[in-house]
C-alpha cells in the first residue's frame, strides 16, 4: 500500500489499575485529544469504529453508550469485538472503499470493572474446557510458555529477561502502569509465581484505559502535518488452543507473511527499525520475534540474548514497555500502533529511539494469542 | 467510489426454530455456511477472509469463534468479529461489503448467528440495561419501581408504537394486518420460524394484549438460527453465478442511546419513533447508490421489524414514502408479494428472530429476491433494486444496504 | 450399541456479580435528587451546544461536558406512552379495563431537551395522547429520591 491511508492523530489515557473515570469519560478524553492532535472537528469525521467487548464492559451492546463519547453521534458507527488494532483495520477497509475519508478508531476497557480473568474463561470451549475449570488466560498461557520453552530451548531466565527489559523501558514511558528502571532477571524471577513458569512480572497487568487513532485517506492525510502511512496489514485466526501446536504462533506468522507482501518487506530484520509487540506474557515476545521473521524459527531466546531488541539494539522491541507495562484489553494492540507511530514521528519523548522510519505494530485477541494482526507503518 | 465492485454470490441459512437442541453453536452455523459454500460453488480454501458476529449475551459465551470457527473453515484465515447488538447481522454484512470494496480481500464469507436457546433471552436483553440498573440500585431506587417502567424489548417497543401511531394515524387494525401479511409470507419461506398460513388480521386481534398497543401476535419469536453470505468482486460473482446481486451501497447511523423505561441520565433521543438515524443512514445509502428517488427506484424492502408497527414506521424512515403514509400504502395492497413495492417477503423479523442473524437475513432476502431464488415467496415483479435495514441498540442504531441486479455505475 | 439422540445442557451464563461499573452520572443525579427535597428540579446545561439534560448527564453528544446547573419547570409534554396492568394480560382490554391500569408516559420537561419516564395519574388510558401537557405531581414531603418524580397529572 502506498500512501493510501495514514494515521494523522492519536491519544492515550494514562494506564491505571483502577481509573477514577468511567469508560465513557476515558473515551471522551481520548476522542477529543485525538481530534485536536489531528486538527479536526467532530463534524469532519465520516466514520467511527470502536473496539470493545460486551463481557469486558459488562453490558450487552457495549458500543451503545459509547456513541456520544466517541464522537459518533448521528454518524456511521460500528464496533469490532476484538482488539483495537482490528478496529483500525475495519476503519482502514472503510477508507480504502472510497466511501469514507476520515475515521476515528477507539479502543477501551476497564479491568477494574470486569474483575480480572473472568471474561477470558468465557472464551473457552463451553462444553469441555469451561466446565473443567482448569484453564484460564494465565494457566493456558503457562502451558504455551512451557511448550515453547521445551521446543526451542528457552529458559526461565530468558523470559525474565524480556520482562526486565520491557519494565525498564516502561520507566521512561509516563503512561505506563507497571514500570521499573531497575528491573532485572533476579527481580522478575523472585516475583510471585502464578502458574509455572509464569511469574507476576512476566504477566501483563490487566488495567483501565482507552486510546484513539484518527485515520485519513491519502488525500486528506497529505494536507496534514505529519502523517504516518500504513504500508501493510495482515491478520489471521489460529485454531483453538487444544487443536494446534502451542509452541509457535502460526497465525502471527501467517499475518506477517500477508502484511510484508503488501508492504514490500523482504528482510524484516534489516528493513524494520522498531517493533511494538502486544505480548500478554513474556514468552509471547520471544515467540513473536520468530513469527515476525526478526530471527529464524526456534532462535527467539538467542536473538533476545544478542541484545538486538533492547533500547540500544538495532531493532528495539517494545520501547514503550509493551503490554507487560500496561495491558488494556481491546486497546493494547491499538496502543502498539500509536507507540510505533510516535516513534516514527519522533514524538516518543524519553523512550524515543533514534532514526525510526519503518516500524511494525502487533495486536492480538483470544487465549494464547489465537488471533493476530500486524501493521507496517512508515513516515514520509 | 469503491475500489472493487461488490456482489453477493451466495446465501446460506440454517433451519430456524425456537430451540435447536440437536446442535451446538458451531454446528448450527455450519448449516448456513455449508449451504452458502454449496450455492456459490466454493470451498473453504477459496475464502480470503471471514467476518462474523452475534449477540454474545444470549449464549453466555464470549467470542464463540475461538473454538467454533474451525468448523466453518476459518482457521489460518483472516477473521474479523463485528457485533453491534440488534444490528449485528447488518453490520457483519457491511463488513463483508467493505472487506471486498477496500480491494484488500476478493472473496469474503460473512456469518451472523444466534442460538438463543443456549442462554436466557430475557437475561440477554436485560444485560443491555444491567449496568444502568446497577446505577439505579446505587441510588437506592426500589427495584419494583424500576420494573414497573419495563426493561426488555417489548418495553421499548410499546412507547415507540404509541408514538408512531399518534403521528401516522396507524391503527391497531393496521398492526394486525402487518402481522398477518408477514406470517403468511413466512409460511412460504422454508427458513422462517413462525409459519402461519392463512392467518387473518382478525385472528391476530384476538391474541393477548401484552402492553398497549402491542399484542402477542404483533411480536417476534425467539429463534435459533444462522445466516451466511458470500461477498466477492463483481467479476468473480459473474463467474460463480448466473445472476449475482450487487451491493450498491451500505450506510449506518448511530444516535444517542435512549433507554426508554429506565429513568436515569437524560437522553436527547426523546421520541423513539423519530428514528432520525434511520433517515440519515437511508439518505446516505441512496446517495452512494446513485438513487435519486427511492420511491420510484426501490422495488422491494426488507425493513427490520420485530414488532408490527415497525414495518410501517421503517418503511417511512427508509424514505419510501412521506411520514404517515405507510398505513394507507399497506391498505392498498402495495406491500404484498404481488404488490408494487413488496415489504418483508421473507416473513420479516416478526416471524423469525435469531437476533444476531436477523439484520443479515434482511440483506440476504434482498439478494435472493434479486437472484430469483426465492421459490414460492419470489415476488411477482422483477426486482432491480432492493433496500435492507437493521435496527437495534437502545432504539438508536440503524444500518441500511442497497442491492441491485446491475452494478453501481 | 444403541444410539440415543440425547443432548446435555451445560451451565453457560454470565456471572454478573463480578462486575463493578463506574458512573460519573451517579454524583450528578444525587445532586438533582437532593434538590427534590425543596421541590426544585435541577438540570445540567451543556456549554458546547446549550442542550439541557434532565436527568443530568456527564457528557454530551457534542463532546463537551455539561457543567451549568439550571432550574427547570415541573411542566412538560408527553412524547410517548403506554399502559398496562394485570387486567391486560387476561386479554380483556377491549371489553373495558378491570382494575386500575398503569399509564406510563415519556415526558420532556419544559426547558429541557431530554426524555424521562413517569406514571400518569388522574387519567384514563383513552385520555392520554402524544403531545398532551402534564405537570409533575409532587409528594407532600419529597424525600430526595427518584420516586419523588413517580407521578404526573394532566395539565
Ligand atoms: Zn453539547
Amino acid at each position: 500500500m502506498d500512501k493510501e491511508v495514514a494515521i494523522i492523530g492519536y491519544a492515550q489515557t494514562p494506564y491505571e489499575a483502577d481509573a477514577e473515570a468511567s469508560r465513557e469519560m476515558q473515551v471522551l478524553e481520548v476522542t477529543k485529544a485525538a481530534l485536536a492532535a489531528a486538527g479536526l472537528k467532530r463534524e469532519q469525521l465520516d466514520t467511527v469504529i470502536t473496539a470493545n467487548n460486551d463481557y469486558l464492559d459488562g453490558r450487552t451492546i457495549s458500543n451503545m453508550r459509547l456513541v456520544e463519547p466517541s464522537g459518533a453521534w448521528q454518524k456511521n458507527e460500528s464496533k469490532v469485538e476484538m482488539d483495537g488494532a482490528y478496529a483500525a483495520l475495519y476503519a482502514l477497509m472503510r477508507i480504502l472503499s472510497g466511501d469514507h475519508g476520515i475515521a476515528m478508531v477507539v479502543g477501551e476497557s476497564q479491568a477494574s470493572v470486569y474483575g480480572g480473568y473472568i471474561p477470558g474463561t468465557m472464551m473457552l470451549d463451553p462444553t469441555f474446557d469451561r466446565q473443567r475449570g482448569l484453564l484460564n488466560e494465565v494457566s493456558a498461557s503457562a502451558l504455551q510458555a512451557r511448550a515453547y520453552m521445551n521446543a526451542c530451548g528457552v529458559s526461565e531466565e530468558q523470559l525474565a529477561g524480556v520482562a526486565a527489559k520491557n519494565l525498564a523501558n516502561a520507566a521512561k514511558n509516563p503512561l505506563a502502569l507497571r514500570a521499573d528502571g531497575k528491573a532485572d532477571v533476579k527481580k522478575v524471577l523472585s516475583s510471585r509465581l502464578l502458574y509455572s513458569p509464569i511469574r507476576e512480572l512476566m504477566a501483563s497487568p490487566l488495567c483501565d484505559g482507552a486510546c484513539a487513532v484518527v485515520l485519513a485517506s491519502g488525500k486528506v492525510a497529505a494536507k496534514s502535518g505529519n502523517p504516518v502511512w500504513i504500508k501493510g496489514v495482515g491478520f489471521s485466526h489460529d485454531s483453538y488452543l487444544s487443536e494446534r501446536s502451542l509452541a509457535e504462533m502460526s497465525s502471527l506468522k501467517d499475518a506477517a507473511r500477508r502484511c510484508y507482501a503488501m508492504a514490500g518487506i523482504e528482510d524484516p530484520a534489516s528493513q524494520l527499525d522498531l517493533a511494538e509487540v502486544h505480548e500478554c506474557f513474556a514468552h509471547e515476545e520471544l515467540m513473536a520475534y520468530e513469527a515476525l521473521g526478526l530471527c529464524a524459527a526456534g532462535e527467539g531466546g538467542a536473538f533476545f540474548d544478542s541484545g538486538t531488541t533492547s533500547m540500544d539494539g538495532s531493532l528495539p522491541v517494545n520501547a514503550s514497555g509493551g503490554a507487560l507495562a500496561a495491558n488494556v484489553a481491546c486497546a493494547a494492540g491499538l496502543a502498539r500502533i500509536i507507540e510505533a507511530a510516535m516513534q516514527i514521528r519522533g514524538e516518543a519523548g524519553d523512550h524515543q529511539v533514534k532514526g525510526v522510519r519503518t516500524a511494525v505494530a502487533h495486536g492480538q485477541t483470544g487465549i494464547c494469542a489465537q488471533e493476530n494482526i500486524i501493521y507496517v507503518l512508515g513516515g514520509e | 467510489m469503491a475500489k472493487s465492485e461488490v456482489a453477493v454470490a451466495g446465501v446460506g441459512l440454517s433451519k430456524h426454530v425456537s430451540k435447536r437442541r440437536d446442535v451446538n453453536i458451531a454446528e448450527l452455523v455450519w448449516e448456513a455456511v455449508s449451504a452458502c459454500y454449496e450455492n456459490a460453488g466454493l470451498k473453504p480454501k477459496d475464502i480470503d477472509a471471514f467476518i462474523t458476529g452475534n449477540m454474545p449475551a444470549f449464549e453466555g459465551v464470549n467470542l464463540p469463534e475461538e473454538w467454533g470457527a474451525g468448523h466453518w473453515g476459518a482457521y489460518g484465515k483472516p477473521l474479523l468479529r463485528i457485533t453491534t447488538g440488534g444490528t449485528t447481522g447488518g453490520s457483519v454484512a457491511h463488513g463483508g461489503y467493505y472487506a471486498v470494496a477496500s480491494g484488500l480481500y476478493d472473496t469474503v464469507l460473512a456469518i451472523a448467528f444466534e442460538k438463543q436457546s443456549d442462554g436466557n433471552s430475557t437475561a440477554g436483553l436485560n444485560t443491555v440495561a444491567i449496568a444502568d440498573a446497577a446505577a439505579q440500585f446505587a441510588l437506592g431506587v426500589d427495584p419494583a419501581f424500576l420494573a414497573a417502567f419495563g426493561g426488555g424489548a417489548v418495553g421499548v417497543a410499546v412507547y415507540q408504537a404509541s408514538s408512531y401511531m399518534k403521528s401516522s394515524g396507524c391503527t391497531t387494525q393496521h398492526l394486525d394486518k402487518v402481522a398477518a401479511l408477514c406470517r403468511n409470507n413466512a409460511a412460504l419461506n422454508p427458513y422462517s420460524h413462525l409459519k402461519q398460513p392463512g392467518l387473518t388480521p382478525e385472528e391476530v386481534a384476538k391474541t393477548v394484549l401484552l402492553q398497549h398497543p402491542i399484542r402477542f401476535g404483533h411480536v417476534c419469536p425467539a429463534t435459533d438460527g444462522a445466516c451466511a453470505m458470500l461477498f466477492t468482486t463483481g467479476e468473480k460473482a459473474r463467474r460463480l453465478v448466473d445472476k449475482p446481486a450487487y451491493v450498491l451501497s451500505v450506510a449506518s447511523c448511530s444516535d444517542e442511546a435512549a433507554m426508554v423505561g429506565i429513568a436515569g441520565s437524560g437522553t436527547t433521543n426523546v421520541d423513539p419513533c423519530t428514528q432520525e438515524s434511520c433517515k440519515i443512514a437511508a439518505a446516505r445509502a441512496y446517495e452512494l447508490a446513485g438513487i435519486k428517488d427511492p420511491r420510484k427506484e426501490i422495488d422491494l424492502a426488507e425493513p427490520y421489524a420485530p414488532f408490527a408497527h415497525q414495518m410501517l414506521m421503517f418503511y417511512e424512515r427508509l424514505l419510501l414514502c412521506d411520514e404517515g403514509e405507510a398505513p394507507a400504502i399497506l391498505d392498498s395492497g402495495s406491500m404484498n408479494l404481488d404488490g408494487e413495492l413488496p415489504v418483508c417477503p421473507s416473513g420479516g423479523v416478526i416471524s423469525t428472530n435469531a437476533i444476531g442473524a436477523s439484520a443479515m437475513e434482511r440483506v440476504a432476502e434482498c439478494a435472493q429476491q434479486i437472484m430469483g431464488r426465492c421459490g414460492e415467496r419470489q415476488v411477482k415483479k422483477e426486482v432491480h433494486k432492493a433496500v435492507a435495514h437493521g435496527w437495534g441498540g437502545a432504539v438508536n442504531l440503524n444500518v441500511v444496504a442497497v442491492l441491485s441486479d446491475t452494478p453501481r455505475r | 450399541m444403541e444410539y440415543k439422540n440425547e443432548t446435555v445442557s451445560i451451565e453457560g451464563g454470565w456471572p454478573m456479580e463480578h462486575w463493578q461499573w463506574k458512573f460519573e452520572s451517579l454524583a450528578l443525579i444525587r445532586k438533582t435528587l437532593e434538590a427534590l427535597r425543596e421541590k426544585k428540579l435541577l438540570g445540567l446545561k451543556c456549554p458546547g451546544c446549550g442542550l439541557v439534560y434532565f436527568m443530568p448527564k456527564p457528557y454530551c453528544r457534542c463532546l463537551s461536558i455539561p457543567d451549568e446547573w439550571v432550574e427547570v419547570k415541573d411542566t412538560g409534554t408527553v412524547t410517548t406512552y403506554t399502559f398496562t396492568g394485570a387486567w391486560a394480560y387476561e386479554g380483556i382490554a377491549d371489553e373495558g379495563p378491570a382494575g386500575t391500569p398503569l399509564i406510563i408516559v415519556g415526558i420532556v420537561l419544559d426547558g429541557t431537551d431530554t426524555m424521562t419516564v413517569c406514571t400518569l395519574s388522574d387519567a384514563k388510558p383513552e385520555d392520554v395522547s402524544v403531545g398532551m401537557r402534564i405537570r409533575l405531581q409532587w409528594p407532600e414531603n419529597p424525600e430526595g429520591k427518584l420516586e419523588d418524580l413517580a407521578y404526573c397529572v394532566p395539565l
